[in-house]
């Protein structure tokens, strides 16, 4: 059960790979269109990635906690 | 004699023949590599020279050791324990004590013996390297501290090296400190005190207070909320991350089992180094831009 219940936590994962696809192609166009930004562009794009990690994040450590057992 | 004898003794006679074969080419194309046919008939021999090494030393391994491969993995979400001096540790806590060590003997042997010798007209080698360093963690806090850029981001570079030590300090196999929750909250909430005390020497208690209710007091308890949120975000992150590279990197030494040689290294170039320097830069950027928002 406790196999089950962490499985199912990592379904967040879909939602930490959806926002992180859309981070990254805003950035890829903004970079296209603004190739002398890409500095700055980067920067925010890994703070973005790393806040859209977190809810993985979270699900990952749930996960651990529930299958440590 | 069963099946497993015979096929280790094949496997066995298999590498060393390709071994062979693999150094006799590969010494014999040596003076042969003008050409581009040439070098890569080279470099052939040297990929076959690798394979049959690390076959013959994998073989003898696991037919010597005599634990079984497979997809079977301990763990534990804290760490074992060690009993030193009466006292029962942690053995990440011993390990960071030891990195604190080297890294406060490393500095003063930097500051003593290596940094006056430095040429202030032309940097060179190290120099620059340290140098670099330094200054763009400098512009990095000035950009998003501002006033505070001076005392703080001394702080912030100490925390990327000792973030960075911890992870290599898996390399040697020891347990990274930082895959314990308790090393990297502890680490969160310093950054909490900071937040506070940075908006409240800037701003003052009724600023701070203020701009917590603002712009009506009914969003007082959302704020408290996120900012209490924040430690945990920054410990969680980092914590997870950190347990699962290592999590993954004792999965692939339990399936290669004897074989484990060579393989793991390079995994753990990504795992044990680009993977953390990439988290030691977002844990001091998220830092630095909840410090900002504080005293904004």
């Amino acid at each position: 059960m406790n196999a089950i219940g962490a499985g199912l936590a990592m379904l967040t994962a879909l939602g930490a790979g959806f926002g992180m696809c859309l981070a990254t192609s805003k950035a890829v166009e903004a970079v296209a269109r603004q190739p002398e930004a890409s500095g700055k562009i980067n920067s925010i794009l890994l703070l973005g990635c790393a806040l859209a990690e977190s809810t993985a994040i979270y699900a990952f450590v749930i996960a651990l906690v529930l299958a440590a057992k | 004699m069963n099946v497993v004898s015979i096929l280790t003794i094949i496997l066995i006679a298999v590498s060393t023949v390709c071994l062979v074969l693999g150094l006799v080419g590969f010494f014999s194309t040596k003076n042969k590599t003008h050409n581009k046919k040439g070098k890569k008939k080279h470099r052939l021999f040297l990929a076959l020279t690798l394979f049959a090494l690390w076959l013959l030393v994998g073989t003898l391994i696991s037919s010597v050791y005599k634990g079984k491969a497979g997809l079977h993995i301990e763990f534990s979400l804290f760490s074992d324990r060690i009993t030193l001096f009466g006292m029962s540790f942690a053995k990440t806590t011993v390990v960071m004590w030891g990195i604190i060590a080297l890294v406060f003997v490393m500095s003063l042997i930097f500051r003593i013996f290596i940094f006056p010798k430095f040429d202030k007209t032309e940097p060179k080698g190290l120099q620059n390297g340290i140098e670099l360093s330094v200054e763009f963690m400098e512009n990095f806090a000035k950009n998003s501290l501002g006033d505070y850029s001076d005392s703080l981001a001394p702080y912030m570079y100490t925390l990327g090296v000792f973030m960075i030590f911890a992870a290599i300090s898996e390399l040697f196999g020891f347990r990274p400190p930082t895959s314990d929750i308790v090393v990297t909250f502890a680490m969160g909430l310093i950054t909490f005190v900071l937040i506070n005390v940075c908006g409240i020497k800037k701003k003052g208690v009724k600023g701070r207070i203020k701009s917590m209710t603002t712009p009506t007091p009914v969003i007082l308890p959302m704020k408290i909320l996120s900012d209490v949120a924040v430690p945990v975000s920054l410990a969680c992150r980092l914590f997870g991350n950190m347990l699962g590279g290592m999590i993954v990197m004792d999965l692939l030494k339990s399936v290669l089992g004897g074989y484990g040689s060579g393989i793991p290294a390079v995994a753990g170039l990504y795992f044990n180094v680009f993977h953390p320097l990439i988290q030691a830069y977002i844990f001091i950027i998220l830092s630095m831009t909840f410090i900002n928002e504080a005293i904004e």
